[in-house]
């Protein structure tokens, strides 16, 4: 058991949970959301990222790639969420609010292909 | 290039979690704690408010509060996050900037510039391992005739010179160990432009690896290399190297050349002597014996030659365990008079000082002068920055290894011919070697000789080969004036290469072939004229036959016109 792997897996797991927690409920109902989940999906979602940097194989880069994806539908749901919902007394509308759940359900694909990866690679060390 | 970024972003990983964490923290302290409006009502503040708050207070831009006046929670929940973020800011900053202060990074990124330019040169290139004084020379040298120049060095030092230098052409260059075949292949190796591999290390062992390495991976490629002793330079030809150059031999058989067969000596001089003046024939002094100072490397290629040549010696060896020294050596420190009188220094005619530290060199040779003022002195010189002192020495011969290296190596790749014409003349006789002397003297005239080659192909010579297709051209045609048929120009043929035969000094009645490969002597202008013919259809013609072809479309159209042309030939 090797620290560095758990902490690995945690974030990487972390990040999936998260992301389906969030993307979980009705699409047009704003409680079913909450936004701090959002943004705990982004912040780990990030760590995640920068935990993939600098593996040089080919598994490792498709790693990179899909936290990337993940990244970017999670902040431009984000960027979404926000610039809906400034303002006095603005609240989101069913449109963006749809906006911001499909995106992050791309998110959640990406992250799901992330787990998979993992899960194939800890499958194929051979003990 | 991957490389690098992947570098990059291994060493910043531990800064920028760290970076994420305290945003993260701190962003979710804003949106939690509550704040109030300018009204005095609750405000709760939003992610994006938190952000860009976090954000200009961590860059410590510092706008001041907003969107409202903070409470007193709020500020304290400040306090925390702002030391807490410039200071995961300066890590990070620190952290980045190691990265690139950092020595594996930093020959990483010249690894990356040395082999991205590499890959684009679009011009011939030689490759040069090894950057001593020889190296040096040789890279001035192509330098000035218009030529580029890969330099592969492993030791600190000289190399560093070539970031600040005065060339016309900047030669690239990489501190790195050339005997490593990944090395020599970013150098170029494989590159299509690239002519040739010169390896001039100091080390045998070194150059005998960069030679195995180098015909490996491209045995197409031209390959010149040096080597201090003999074993070297027979292990280091047998790997196919084209040429090998072994200093010492060479100074040693030169001097041999000079003593019993002066022609051939002054042909070699000129052939693969320094560019920038011409070598005069020096009176060397009848015959008697000699006194080598040092029995190193110098001394015992001297002493083998200048025995082979039937000259008295006698050897002064200041190692008193030597091994292998001749009969009658004298051991003792060569610098002290007793010594050089026990050798017999006032009947000798010359003495050649080769140990290899330089100011006993020229003490040896100064008090060898005192004793006897008639002493023909040659001095082996080691180091190129003593030139001044050797300069004011005014001795009769300085061997300085760099140099004598640097010119036969540049003589060599401008005409690679000449290793074979010389290897052919080595064998001439006296007699045969000093007309081959005149003649040179004849064409080149009290300038140095000017070398050059023609290949009878398409791209070098196009009037000619497209001539060729149909008439028969002969020496004695090429050599003629272009401007007035019945001068020549002052050009020799010294060597002719026609598929795998040679032959040497070719006579005026031998016709020219296609594929034909000529070394040519003479000076400046007559490669000039020569060129002009070789490349000129119209000069070619007169050349020729006497007739001028008209050079423009209109004359040409007229000129087939028969009436025309009979009209024009009557007037």
């Amino acid at each position: 058991m090797r620290t560095e792997k758990v902490i690995f897996a945690f974030f990487i797991v972390l990040a999936l949970t998260l992301n389906f927690g969030f993307f979980l409920g009705d699409f047009s109902n704003v409680a079913h959301h909450n936004v701090y989940e959002l943004f705990a999906a982004i912040v780990v979602s990030l760590i995640a990222t920068v935990l993939k940097f600098g593996d040089r194989t080919h598994l490792g880069s498709v790693f990179l790639a899909t936290s990337l994806v993940a990244d970017l539908q999670l902040i431009c749901a984000a960027i979404v969420w926000g610039m809906n919902s400034q303002g006095a007394g603005a609240t989101l509308d069913e449109h963006s609010l749809a906006t911001i759940i499909s995106l992050s359900g791309g998110a959640l694909l990406a992250n799901i292909i992330s787990v998979v990866l993992l899960v194939a690679e800890t499958i194929n060390l051979r003990r | 290039m991957p490389n690098l970024i992947y570098l990059l972003l291994r060493r910043l990983r531990s800064p920028l979690i760290t970076l994420i964490l305290v945003y993260a923290i701190s962003m979710t302290g804003y949106v939690l704690i509550p704040g109030e409006n300018n009204n005095l009502e609750p405000y709760q503040m939003s992610f994006f408010d938190a952000f860009y708050f976090v954000s200009f207070m961590g860059t410590t831009i510092g706008f001041g509060e907003i969107p409202y006046e903070f409470t007193q929670n709020q500020r304290y929940w400040t306090l925390i996050c702002l030391y807490a973020t410039v200071i995961s800011w300066l890590y990070g900053i620190g952290s980045l900037l190691s990265v690139f202060q950092d020595p594996a990074f930093r020959q990483q990124t010249k690894l990356n510039r040395f082999k991205r330019s590499v890959t684009r040169i679009r011009q011939p290139f030689y490759l040069i391992c090894g950057y001593g004084e020889t190296g040096r020379k040789l890279v001035r040298d192509l330098a000035n005739d218009g030529i580029l120049s890969v330099v592969l060095d492993s030791d600190e030092g000289p190399i560093n010179d070539l970031e600040v230098n005065d060339l016309s052409i900047s030669p690239l260059w990489l501190k790195a160990d050339a005997s490593d075949a990944q090395v020599l292949e970013i150098a170029g190796v494989n590159h299509s432009f690239c002519q040739g591999i010169i390896s001039l290390a100091n080390d045998d062992r070194v150059n005998l690896t960069i030679a195995i390495v180098g015909q490996l991976i491209n045995n197409n490629v031209r390959l010149i290399a040096r080597a201090d002793t003999k074993e070297a330079e027979s292990n280091i030809l047998s790997f196919g190297a084209n040429e090998v150059i072994n200093p010492f031999e060479t100074f040693a058989s030169r001097l041999a050349l000079a003593l019993h067969s002066p022609g051939l000596h002054l042909v070699t001089e000129w052939t693969t002597g320094p560019r920038d003046k011409k070598v005069d024939e020096f009176s060397l002094p009848v015959k008697g014996t000699w006194i080598i100072c040092g029995f190193g490397d110098f001394g015992r290629a001297a002493y083998r030659y200048l025995d082979e040549v039937g000259e008295k010696l006698c050897v002064i060896s200041a190692d008193r365990q030597g091994r292998d020294v001749p009969a009658g050596t004298i051991i003792g420190r060569p610098t002290e008079a007793a010594t050089l009188k026990k050798a017999g220094i006032d009947n000798a005619v010359g003495i050649i000082a080769g140990t290899g530290n330089d100011p006993d060199n020229l003490s040896v040779l100064m008090t060898a002068h005192e004793l006897n003022p008639n002493l023909f002195r040659i001095a082996h010189q080691n180091e190129d920055k003593n030139k001044p002192i050797f300069d004011a020495a005014k001795l009769d011969l300085v061997m300085q290894r760099g140099n004598l290296i640097a010119d036969k190596i540049f003589a060599l790749l401008r005409t690679p011919l000449l290793g074979d014409f010389l290897r052919i003349i080595g064998r001439f006789n006296k007699e045969r070697a000093n007309q081959l002397a005149s003649r040179m003297i004849g064409v080149m005239g009290s300038d140095y000789p000017e070398l050059w080659e023609i290949t009878v192909s398409e791209e070098e010579a196009p009037a000619l080969y497209e001539r060729l297709k149909y008439s028969d051209i002969f020496i004695k045609d090429l050599l003629r004036h272009p401007d007035n048929r019945d001068r020549s120009v002052s050009a020799m043929v010294l060597f002719l290469k026609r598929g795998e035969g040679n032959v040497i000094l070719p006579e005026d009645s031998r016709k020219l072939r296609r594929g034909d490969r000529f070394l040519m002597c003479g000076n400046k202008t007559a490669n000039h004229k020569m060129q002009i013919t070789i490349r000129n259809a119209s000069y070619l013609e007169y050349v020729l036959t006497g007739m001028r072809l008209p050079d423009s479309w209109v004359w040409r159209t007229l000129m087939k016109n028969k009436e025309f042309s009979e009209l024009f030939n009557k007037t």
